[in-house]
């Protein structure tokens, strides 16, 4: 399957910027079921200078400088991807076969494994997951017992998620706490995500933070508009001696061909789309748009949310 | 020796006294000498190192909530040393180089392969659960310039008899300029005190930190800076001190800015390459783009400047995972598997809770026990057992039960006392000493020298300066192998800050403000003071002077605060008929209302502390004590018009004074220019205010006569009016005087001309007008078209001169421009 890819994000700002830094992680990654076709990022104004690296978590960073002064700074990541769906099929499966008891993946954390240090970068707390209170660790509890299947309590974890909260664009942003979630019931996918993955990290399981998109489509008899999605997050989690399952608990399925991943991280603050810092004395508000397309429309049985994200994370180091 | 009878009795394990009470040997000189002396001397000679310490503005600022930043602190010396022999020194030598040796091979380790993780070596869960490990900076680890360049090491010595490590600082250490200063102070009164004792000197170790910036150097004109979160810092003191003594800039995140893919220093005269940067602010504030957020201490870009390899940061982001406890346990198997060695300092017995059987020990012998978290990057938190209520002790174990990865358990033990002299006595005391290490090409060297920290109270366990208690200079016997003196820090110490063009741009930022503020200050101050004075004689001569000057004075008064609505408010109108004073108290006190004299006040502070280096120790006292005071006044909540006149008119003393010094303090190419530029544009600003409120309107003779009197007063020139014009009170004269006169100094004319000259003195000028100057040279050519006899033309039904008040609109406009170009060119650095 063939996704083209749109995703504009615009930071308008008060006063007029003259020097602004971002960094941009707009290029999807590849992955042994992911393959990126084409990239293309385009900057409005033009950035006075560009630099790529590669973060910890395999993610493709750009750092921007814009000088030319403006009201409104525009990034646009514009791609193709292939995504394997026999290939994701067979890693579940093969993840489903090597799954472990709770029980027994605590017992192999607890010691020195070479192959499970990796996923140990996951197992703390994070700038937007910090330590997770009581009520949420039982929460997890109440699907992750010692003798149970590792896959199949996330799964019902999973489940639960989708059927005890509401999802609301709107109630919350990138900025919510976790616990704030929790206790309201409701929120949009990041939020969904990063409690699966605060819960999951209380009861001593990596987890992280899975961005990207998924293709939605529109009301039955009506034509999709163009720009109509939204990026998407979802979690992974690790089970030792298996490797990463991906669940998306805000559709309550398993990835297996329409998501499109974009990075990766411990949460959202390792992944932002775009993140700035400018010298500024006003505000600033942002505006996303996002277009997932496939290349072969396929039939999906139920409609995927998504997110809108409304708050910016654009920092204003205000002058006199 | 009666000097010691008490001493002896109470010290157990000590420095100076041996088990059999005995003067243990690298002492017995210093004993002698004290002996010989008496309480007396050491009196007399505390009193000087006090003195010394004062006058050379040594202080450590303690955080508290007190908001009347009473915050500054005298450091403190004690004249009695810490003595280490010579043969001791070696082997502590030896052990502070393999130590640095391996906290950078795990740095550098932790940073690129990890290899002491996969072959576990070091638990995975020390290094990510704690906040020091920066994934930002994954794989800088094998850069050349990645290393712990700087260590501080405190130690104190354990029962056994050896120096033990008690902590690593890798990140930001501080000290090395207390310990400096301590040195200097001391080397004054051990001419009398101590002659005969010699010991090795700091000099070496110093020149070697130079050396290190000469090997940094990229090129001809870049520079190595020194980054201090700023003068709130609890050790600015030794920012400014260290950074004077290094021969390098002082620089504040906002002196910096990266492009390029380096980092930049922003000067008045043009942005200046920084190849090296020691910083003083810790690993996650140093770059809002990559790192926290929310930090203004840093540079956006920081991080990216270092990935290609473009500075070289001392030491760099990443080496917060280095002040890990977490690492002590492991430490001896780094020492084998690095190095084949064992490690020569000895640790505190550390256990690490994510080991099963540790945490079992520790969950059982609590009660023993200090547990600490293993990462101290956001709070420190210290738990001692045995101190412990049950109930705590349970929360504890809960604690440790739900993050055992994040903690550990360390013994507890008392360390060895020293001498402290304190009120004619001397006392027993803990002590710890903090080591400087510095790599070289060879290895690391170990300063011959160090700070000792006294704890402020007896049987204290816990030394920091943080929690007061006062410190020692670290004395270790024998003589050096080169023999070079100790070069007076006066003599590194350069005048090319002094230049113009080398001006910080901050700093350059900030002599703007000071002068925009402190006209501000004074101009309002003025004028408020008349105001409240004209009520009382209002009040006294029973409305012999008339309620519409008043009136006309009090709008003025709002125009030129900006405080809307004030005087002009609908609303209120038969309030503030009745009680001007209410308004005028919230204009004067107010501190959250924008324009109001406390808020200037606050201003004018964030200047003044951001100048203190630069401004004298004078001008920076008379600031303190003003400061007091008007948070006394603000505070009154009582409106009499005699009080707030006679208090307004003391605090307008204070400001005159101040005033006075800075600008002796500071000659113009120092960057006096910039507050006279500031100052000269505020005033013009602010005396168009006034001349649109009060000038512009033709209104009746007594009336006009009242508000004339009234602008004179208020800006101190009623005497000088009547020296040149003889006569009594007329519009023409008065505008004739304060905006046309080219030799009264607080005319518009005046202050124009003033500006011109200034602007063409900094360094960006040209031949032809910059962007700044234009307008100004506009606004001159304006006032000369002007001609008073239109200006006065006014119809019959009118009450305003409006060609007058339009023109001044203009001018107001000019003045702005200039002010928004200016800070365009020299503040922002727009075109470079």
């Amino acid at each position: 399957m063939t996704y083209t890819l749109y995703h504009k994000t615009e930071f308008h700002y008060q006063s007029l910027v003259t020097f602004s830094h971002n960094i941009a992680r707009l290029k999807p990654k590849d992955t042994p079921y992911q393959k990126l076709l084409e990239f293309e990022l385009e900057i409005i104004p033009n950035a006075y200078e560009s630099h790529e690296f590669i973060d910890m978590f395999g993610n493709e960073n750009i750092h921007l400088l814009v000088r030319e002064a403006h009201h409104s700074l525009c990034v646009i990541g514009k791609s193709r991807v292939e995504i394997y769906p026999e290939i994701l099929d067979a890693h579940s499966n093969r993840l489903k076969s090597n799954s472990i008891t709770y029980g027994q993946a605590l017992e192999r954390l607890s010691k020195f494994n070479s192959e499970d240090l990796e996923a140990k970068q996951f197992l703390f707390e994070s700038e937007l997951i910090p330590t997770h209170s009581k009520a949420i660790q039982s929460y997890a509890l109440e699907s992750f017992r010692h003798e149970r299947d590792l896959f199949e309590a996330a799964n019902e974890f999973m489940g639960r998620i989708f059927h005890d909260f509401e999802f609301l664009a709107g109630f919350s942003d990138v900025t919510t706490p976790v616990e704030k979630i929790f206790k309201a019931k409701k929120g949009v996918c990041q939020d969904f995500a990063q409690l699966a993955i605060a819960a999951l990290r209380s009861i001593g399981l990596p987890a992280k933070y899975m961005s990207g998109y998924i293709e939605t489509l529109p009301p039955e008899g009506q034509e999709k508009l163009f720009g109509a999605d939204a990026s998407h997050a979802w979690f992974a989690l690790y089970i030792p001696h298996a490797g990463w399952a991906e669940f998306d608990p805000t559709n309550n399925i398993i990835p297996s061909g329409q998501h499109i991943l974009l990075g990766e991280g411990r949460d959202y603050a390792d992944i932002a789309p775009l993140k700035g810092v400018v010298q500024s004395s006003g505000g600033s508000y942002l505006s996303v748009m996002v277009d997932v397309k496939q290349d072969v429309p396929m039939k999906l049985s139920q409609q995927m949310q998504s997110q809108s994200q409304t708050q910016s994370q654009m920092q204003t180091q205000t002058q006199y | 020796m009666p000097i010691f009878d008490r001493y002896v009795l109470e010290s157990s394990c000590d420095e100076m006294f041996d088990s059999q009470k005995n003067i243990k040997e690298p002492w017995i000189e210093v004993t002698n000498e004290l002996k010989s002396l008496g309480f007396e001397t050491l009196e007399e000679k505390q009193t000087e190192i006090d003195w010394i310490l004062e006058d050379n503005g040594v202080t450590y600022n303690i955080y508290n909530n007190n908001i009347d930043g009473s915050a500054n602190r005298s450091w403190s010396m004690d004249p009695i040393p810490f003595v280490i022999s010579e043969s001791e020194w070696e082997t502590i030598t030896k052990g502070l180089q393999q130590r640095a040796t391996l906290l950078n091979l795990i740095l550098k380790d932790l940073y690129s392969e990890q290899k002491l993780i996969k072959e576990n070596i070091i638990p995975a869960e020390v290094i990510f659960s704690h906040k020091g490990f920066s994934p930002e900076v994954h794989d800088f680890g094998l850069k050349e310039n990645f290393n712990l360049y700087f260590y501080a090491t405190d130690l104190a010595r354990g029962p056994d008899g050896k120096m033990w490590v008690i902590n690593d600082r890798t990140q930001a250490p501080s000290g090395l300029g207390y310990a400096i200063e301590n040195r200097l102070v001391m080397n004054v009164i051990a001419k009398e005190l101590y002659p005969n004792i010699e010991t090795k000197k700091l000099f070496s170790f110093l020149e070697e930190f130079k050396e290190l910036f000469k090997k940094f150097k990229h090129d001809a004109d870049s520079v190595a800076a020194l980054l201090t979160p700023g003068p709130y810092n609890e050790t600015y003191f030794e920012h400014s001190y260290l950074s004077s003594f290094l021969n390098i800039e002082l620089v504040q995140g906002e002196d910096l800015l990266t492009k390029n893919g380096s980092l930049w220093l922003k000067n008045l005269g043009g942005l200046r390459k920084v190849d090296t940067l020691i910083r003083r602010v810790d690993d996650r504030y140093c770059d809002p783009l990559e790192l926290k957020n929310s930090s203004k201490l840093g540079v956006a870009g920081l991080v990216d400047v270092v990935r290609q390899n473009n500075l070289n940061m001392i030491n760099p982001v990443g080496s917060a995972i280095l002040e890990n406890i977490g690492l002590n346990p492991f430490m001896e198997k780094v020492a084998h598997y690095f190095l084949n060695e064992t490690l020569i300092l000895p640790q505190i017995a550390t256990w690490w809770c994510g080991q099963e059987k540790e945490l079992e020990f520790v969950l059982e012998n609590l009660d023993k026990l200090i547990v600490k978290k293993i990462d101290r990057t956001e709070s420190v938190q210290v738990y001692f057992g045995k101190n412990m209520s049950g109930e705590e002790r349970e929360n504890l174990k809960n604690l440790l039960l739900q993050h055992p990865n994040q903690y550990v358990a360390q013994e507890e033990i008392s360390f060895s006392t020293v001498p402290y002299y304190t009120n004619k006595s001397i006392e027993p005391r803990s002590a710890t000493i903090r080591t400087f290490s510095l790599k070289s090409e060879e290895g690391y060297s170990v300063m011959n020298g160090g700070l000792v920290r006294v704890s402020s109270i007896k049987d204290a366990l816990l030394v920091s300066s943080q929690r007061g208690g006062t410190s020692k200079d670290l004395w270790i016997l024998g003589s050096d192998a080169k023999t070079i003196n100790f070069v007076n820090r006066f003599e590194n110490t350069k005048y090319s800050d002094t230049f113009i063009n080398n001006l910080s741009t901050l700093k350059a930022e900030n002599l703007f403000w000071l002068g925009r503020y402190l006209s501000r200050l004074i101009t309002t101050t003025r004028f408020v003071l008349h105001i409240v004075k004209k009520m009382t004689n209002f009040y006294r001569y029973e409305g012999m002077i008339s309620k519409e000057s008043q009136e006309i004075l009090q709008k003025a008064l709002t125009h030129l605060t900006m405080t809307y609505p004030g005087f002009f408010s609908e609303d209120n109108k038969k309030k503030l008929e009745r009680n001007p004073m209410i308004e005028i108290a919230s204009v004067v006190k107010d501190a959250s209302r924008q324009g109001s004299l406390s808020f200037t006040f606050a201003m004018l502070s964030n200047t003044n502390i951001n100048l203190k280096d630069i401004l004298a120790i004078e001008s920076t006292k008379v600031y303190e004590k003003m400061k007091k005071e008007w948070s006394m006044f603000a505070k009154k909540t009582t409106h009499s018009n005699i009080s707030m006149a006679s208090e307004l008119e003391r605090m307008l003393l204070y400001i005159i004074a101040y005033k006075g010094l800075v600008k002796e303090s500071i000659y113009k190419e120092q960057g006096l220019i910039l507050y006279d530029i500031g100052y000269n544009i505020e005033s013009a600003l602010l005396l168009i205010s006034k001349a649109r409120s009060i000038l512009c309107w033709h209104v009746e003779k007594s009336v006009e006569y009242d508000i004339l009197m009234g602008l004179l007063n208020s800006i101190e020139s009623f005497n000088a009016y009547r020296a040149k014009y003889k006569s009594s009170l007329l519009l023409e004269n008065v505008i004739e005087f304060l905006i046309f006169n080219r030799q009264f100094p607080k005319s518009l004319a005046y202050r124009t001309d003033e500006l011109l000259q200034a602007l063409k003195l900094l360094p960006k000028s040209k031949d032809s007008l910059s962007s700044y100057e234009k307008p100004i040279a506009d606004a001159n050519e304006l006032l000369k078209s002007l001609n008073i006899s239109d200006l006065m033309t006014i119809n019959e039904n009118e009450t305003l001169y409006a060609t007058f008040d339009n023109a001044l609109s203009k001018l107001a406009g000019f003045y702005i421009e200039c002010s928004n170009e200016f800070s365009k060119t020299y503040f922002s650095h727009y075109d470079e």
